[in-house]
């Protein structure tokens, strides 16, 4: 079993299953090369903000406002461009300190005013929303409609739209920064055990609001890529919160069991994403997208349980995410 | 085995395989024959034999890893043994099942006492299962009389009405005790399995929960007592069984036995326990290098004290005295209310366990589980503290780092040996405790600050630990260590600071730091030669009056 890795390379073998499984079933639709586009491209934003709640999560903190800063920063990139005529580098980059300023905020709330993480993401994703419909003037914004912007994540790169590209340089920066950095050692550290971190001298306060900049801050980017990609959307953002937990969860038990890391939920969305892909081919019917992302978040938080390594962190995880997991109706993977 | 030792109905087991009929001491409470458990391809536990009579206190002792725990976890139906038989109360017990063995009688009071210290005795006797009800709802004073009837019959003389954290630790033992024992809860308790009680409280409450321990035993009920601390074996037993590497080495009746002789047969080859007056003391021109002045936090009231180079100073006091808090303090993990703290002329800010740490101090806490990231790998936990010295742009050097385990799990003779990429949570205690020692022996700091550092641990680690103080010690640093363990205080340590309501009361030095004017100077009876008696540099042998472990 462990030769083989069953354990820590499950979702591999599930993911080279699916596969074979839809490639004999539908052949014709499924082992095309439009087939593999389309699945990486429509997954990169899910995988990203996969990688956005693993950095929080390795330190022990949740952050929930993800989806809702997705939400926002499309639709002010959009507004600021269809409505106030701006380039697009400006609107990216308002847009994108939005994201920025929300993780401080976030931070403050948890660091210094002593509010559970849980709590005050939640709130603030809730405060987020209402400030989406004001910037939205509460009608849905229109696509830019310049080249520019749709070739920011649309341009064909060897067959591939250019997003996938983006998402696999932000996995291998959040890979070095989590594995191979001091800072990324010093995370996990504090998402272990935090009063063992801050007695080895670990700022814990510093790290946990680093930690939630980044989560705002990588969702900001990702809210201005899916904004570019499929245009702004009012509900996206949270229907992307619960797929980005499950694969967090499912990746913490792939390649590294017990420890939250970036390949593993990579794995994860993927695998996900080429089983809900296929079963719809065969089927075509629209609700197994919730079904498969919210079975597997239940069974990856089982798992979970069953794992000695990471048991405290994730079993206090597993708790708080019993509250998390009613959102708006999810739709992760429209084509 | 113990043939060489005269053979008492009590103590030793008859040939394994058949029951004791009847037994010659009156009928046994625990019968043990040919108990085995191996994992994978540890042999936990070799064949067992084992009997303890009705209302007898049988002591087991053993270093970390000899089988103890695995031994109670067998009992408790935790684990399911390879094979072997035992007999509560004459009837067999299935094995492998914890409903069955609570029916049989076993009871079980762990370290971890399990208490909720925010709720009341009562609710603690009741919460887990059966408040007395009438009608569905809790009958509160049939429940309050149950209660009194179950402390009482524990010796526990307590209002259950008050809350478990403000309870004395020996206190909140016997509660637990008493939860163990109640009535309402099942079948009458034959065997009451007590895992290091004494582990966490201070030497004054070691006498109430020894009394405690008694009156159990009135009541007919046999204890198996679980600890590393001989003289409170010597004290309370009447019978001890010694384990080693799984295999039971000796059980036999305490009053053949004194301190050195059941440290013989638990070390096996004698451990050379530490003994600073041994050593070179430290030249009284030695430059400062910690500085405690006036300061005030928590139970702390206005402490000043300095430390030299190469000094070890110790810390004692009862509980409540600001012993537990001090080092804390000092380090930064407790935020200070007032007063300053300089390393060798740098100023430390309060409550900054970094800044702390830069400025050359070093802290192991007293609960490991503050102290352990889990998760983390015995490596990772290793370099934790330090991770710059293994970080070149633009990765951290993580074969350096395994070089740098494996040397300080040579040194500090770390077991298992090969076990630097495995959870540190998944060590033995003492070797967790080993390689907490190791990170901050890495730091080269100027003070180490230990908060109970044997706490837990072996005989064999204890002294090993203790020379890596004086080591460090001799090697440049200072350190403070701060102990509920007056022996090991009188062990290492040139020189005693005894706080008392949260002031240093007296200090003692040279040949005044025996166990007497310790005990003396923390309970405040009785002058105890205030301040400093001879001047440090006493010769050697004033530490050895036989209490010293």
């Amino acid at each position: 079993m462990s030769r083989l890795g069953l354990d820590r390379f499950s979702a591999l073998y599930l993911g080279a299953a699916f596969i074979i499984m839809f490639g004999i079933w539908t052949p014709r639709l499924f082992l095309t090369m439009s087939t593999v586009d389309t699945v990486a491209s429509s997954q990169a934003i899910g995988a990203m903000l996969g990688i956005a709640v693993i950095v929080p999560l390795a330190t022990g903190v949740f952050d929930l406002s993800i989806g809702a800063v997705v939400n926002l920063t499309a639709v002010i990139a959009a507004v600021l461009m269809t409505q106030h005529n701006w380039n697009m580098w400006g609107a990216i980059a308002v847009a994108v300190a939005a994201g920025i300023i929300i993780g401080v905020v976030n931070g403050f709330i948890v660091v210094k005013l002593k509010v559970s993480a849980f709590i005050a993401t939640l709130g603030t994703a809730t405060i987020i929303g209402a400030v989406q419909t004001i910037v939205a003037n509460q009608t849905q914004p229109l696509q830019a409609s310049s080249t520019l912007w749709q070739n920011l994540t649309q341009y064909e790169v060897g067959g591939f739209q250019v997003i996938v590209f983006y998402l696999l340089a932000i996995a291998l920066f959040f890979w070095w920064l989590l594995d191979h950095t001091p800072m990324g050692r010093q995370l996990y550290a504090v998402g272990g055990n935090p009063e063992a971190a801050r007695l080895s001298g670990i700022n814990v306060a510093k790290w946990t609001w680093v930690s939630l900049i980044i989560s705002a801050t990588l969702s900001g980017v990702a809210g201005v890529l899916y904004c570019s990609l499929s245009g702004p959307s009012l509900t996206f953002g949270s229907a992307l919160l619960l797929p980005a937990y499950a694969a967090a969860f499912l990746g913490s038990t792939q390649l590294k069991p017990g420890r939250f890391n970036i390949w593993g939920t990579i794995i994860a969305v993927y695998v996900l994403a080429i089983g809900i892909q296929g079963l719809q081919y065969v089927t075509g019917v629209q609700w197994l997208g919730d079904m498969f992302n919210g079975i597997a978040l239940v069974v990856a938080v089982a798992f979970a349980a069953l794992s000695p390594g990471l048991k405290s962190r994730r079993k206090r995880a597993a708790e708080a995410a019993g509250g998390a997991a009613p959102q708006k109706t999810p739709e992760p993977v429209a084509g | 085995m113990s043939d060489h030792f005269p053979m008492s109905a009590v103590s030793d087991v008859a040939e394994p395989g058949l029951p004791e009929p009847g037994g010659d001491a009156g009928e046994a409470a625990l019968e043990v024959h040919g108990l085995c458990k191996t994992f994978g391809a540890t042999r936990a536990l070799l064949p067992l034999d084992l009997r303890v009579g009705r209302g007898e206190v049988h002591a087991l002792v053993g270093e970390n890893g000899s089988g103890k725990s695995t031994f109670i976890k067998l009992l408790s139906g935790y684990h399911k043994p390879d094979a072997g038989e035992v007999l509560v109360g004459g009837r067999e017990l299935a094995l492998g099942s914890a409903t069955a063995s609570h029916a049989a009688g076993c009871r079980f009071v762990h370290q971890d006492l399990g208490l909720i210290a925010s709720e009341t005795v009562l609710d603690n006797l009741y919460a887990g299962n059966g408040y007395p009800t009438a009608f569905g709802t809790v009958n509160g004073r049939v429940a309050r009389r149950l209660a009194a009837e179950d402390l009482a019959r524990a010796g526990v003389d307590l209002d259950p009405r008050r809350v478990v954290g403000t309870l004395s630790p020996a206190e909140q033992t016997g509660v637990a005790i008493a939860r163990a024992l109640r009535r309402s809860d099942g079948g009458g308790p034959q065997l009451l399995v007590l895992d290091e009680p004494t582990a966490r409280l201070p030497d004054r409450e070691v006498g109430v929960l020894l009394a405690l321990v008694r009156s159990v035993t009135k009541a007919g009920v046999a204890v198996i007592y679980v600890s590393h601390r001989i003289d409170e074996v010597l004290e309370v037993a009447e019978s001890v069984s010694v384990l080693r590497d799984g295999r039971k080495v000796a059980s036999r009746p305490v009053s053949g036995l004194d301190h050195s002789g059941l440290v013989a047969l638990l070390a096996g080859d004698g451990v050379e326990e530490v003994d600073v007056s041994t050593h070179v003391p430290p030249p009284p021109d030695a430059p400062v290098l910690l500085t405690v002045d006036n300061v005030t936090a928590g139970r702390l009231r206005e402490v000043s004290f300095e430390v030299r180079q190469r000094e070890v100073v110790g810390i004692a006091g009862i509980t409540g005295s600001g012993r537990e808090t001090i080092l804390s303090a000092v380090f930064g993990g407790l935020p200070r209310d007032a007063g300053e703290v300089t390393v060798a002329g740098r100023p430390v800010k309060g409550g900054r366990p970094d800044d702390g740490v830069a400025a050359g101090l070093a802290y192991l806490p007293p609960e490991r589980r503050n102290a352990v990231v889990s998760g983390q790998t015995a490596r990772e936990n290793l370099v934790l503290a330090a991770l710059r010295v293994h970080w070149r742009w633009p990765l951290l050097r993580r074969r350096d780092e395994r070089a740098e385990a494996r040397r300080w799990f040579g040194r500090l003779n770390v077991r298992p040996a090969t076990g630097i990429e495995q959870p540190l949570s998944s060590f033995s205690g003492g070797n967790q405790q080993k390689i907490l020692f190791g990170k901050w022996l890495r730091l080269d700091p100027k003070v180490l600050l230990l908060d109970e550092p044997t706490q837990g641990v072996d005989i064999a680690t204890k002294a090993a630990l203790h020379k890596e103080i004086l080591a460090a010690a001799e090697a440049g640093a200072c350190a403070v260590v701060s102990s509920s363990d007056a022996g090991e205080l009188i062990a290492v340590c040139h020189r005693i600071l005894v706080m008392r309501d949260g002031r240093i009361a007296v200090t003692l030095i040279g040949k005044d730091r025996t166990m007497a004017n310790l005990t003396r100077a923390s309970l405040g009876t009785g002058a105890a030669s205030n301040g400093t008696a001879s001047n440090g540099t006493a010769g050697p042998g004033t530490a050895s009056d036989g209490t010293a472990a």
